[in-house]
């Protein structure tokens, strides 16, 4: 999947969680879920439950460990979609 | 080092299903599982072991200078209706949870202690600037009070964690704090 589409996808997942607009509006690879976007930690499992169903991939527990930041869920996206 | 985690129950309901399919098997061990399906009113529970883990990690990250998502790697144990224990690997947590109609709050510490300082307050509005600049407001209030220092010359910065930490005229002070926001409630701890 392309770099860009993945971003796209990823912002339509998180925007009904996100907090701080500005910082959505400019949303990077770099962006941190929760200390950039303020995403409430409970709804970052909302999250990882969106990109399962959008993806039809499964996060295991050790993947979403990492998954703070849109670059880390793209690596974890990116290699879920590789293995199945 | 002092942890603490606010949980607003309107705006808990308002924002997170926690009986959507999947959501309870990424937070929760078996045990803490069987704790919400025995427990009288499962939205609480699941809510307040959810604070439980949430204070214990933030004292896991200052700790550690390490951030994860899993919380599942936090395990509770309750040992009454307020006290607990969580586990973070080989790091054992006490917390203390309270809760009335509107919030649960829970602090967690590292070792038994009633030296702990925490207040809850409510925010007018729930908006995370607003939120944040009230917790800063009443800590720095608690922190003049205890230390008797003007509250101008207190400072509260984030470090890259987003672990706060309490400084007099950018001298870094011994005291060590925690604070929370959720929805239209917030609060801190002080150590």
């Amino acid at each position: 999947m392309e770099k860009e589409s993945l971003i796209a996808s990823l912002k339509k997942i998180v925007k009904p969680y996100i907090q701080d607009e500005e910082a959505f509006d400019n949303l990077t690879e770099d962006t941190d879920f929760i200390t950039d976007l303020k995403i409430n930690s409970a709804n970052l499992v909302d999250v990882i439950l969106d990109v399962e169903d959008e993806f039809d991939i499964i996060i295991d527990n050790d993947s979403m460990e990492k998954m703070l930041s849109v670059k880390a869920a793209m690596d974890i996206i990116t290699l879920k979609l590789e293995e199945k | 080092m002092v942890g603490n985690d606010i949980v607003d129950l309107k705006q808990a309901a308002l924002e997170s299903n926690w009986q959507r399919k999947g959501f309870l098997n990424k937070v929760f061990t078996q045990k803490e599982y069987a704790y919400i399906q025995d427990s009288e009113n499962s939205f609480l529970m699941v809510w307040q072991l959810w604070s439980m883990k949430e204070s214990a990690y933030k004292i896991n990250t200052q700790q550690y200078q390490h951030r994860f998502f899993n919380p599942k790697r936090i395990v509770c144990t309750l040992m009454d209706k307020a006290k607990g224990t969580v586990k973070i690997d080989n790091d054992i947590y006490n917390t203390f949870s309270t809760m009335d109609n509107a919030f649960i709050y829970t602090v967690a510490t590292l070792k038994i202690t009633n030296e702990i300082k925490s207040n809850c307050f409510k925010i007018k509005k729930a908006h995370y600037k607003i939120q944040h600049q009230t917790c800063k407001n009443q800590l720095k209030k608690a922190i003049s009070q205890l230390c008797n220092i003007k509250s101008e010359s207190i400072s509260i910065k984030k470090n890259i964690l987003g672990i706060p930490k309490l400084y007099k005229n950018n001298q870094p002070l011994k005291i060590k704090c925690s604070i929370t926001h959720h929805g239209n409630y917030g609060a801190y701890a002080i150590f």
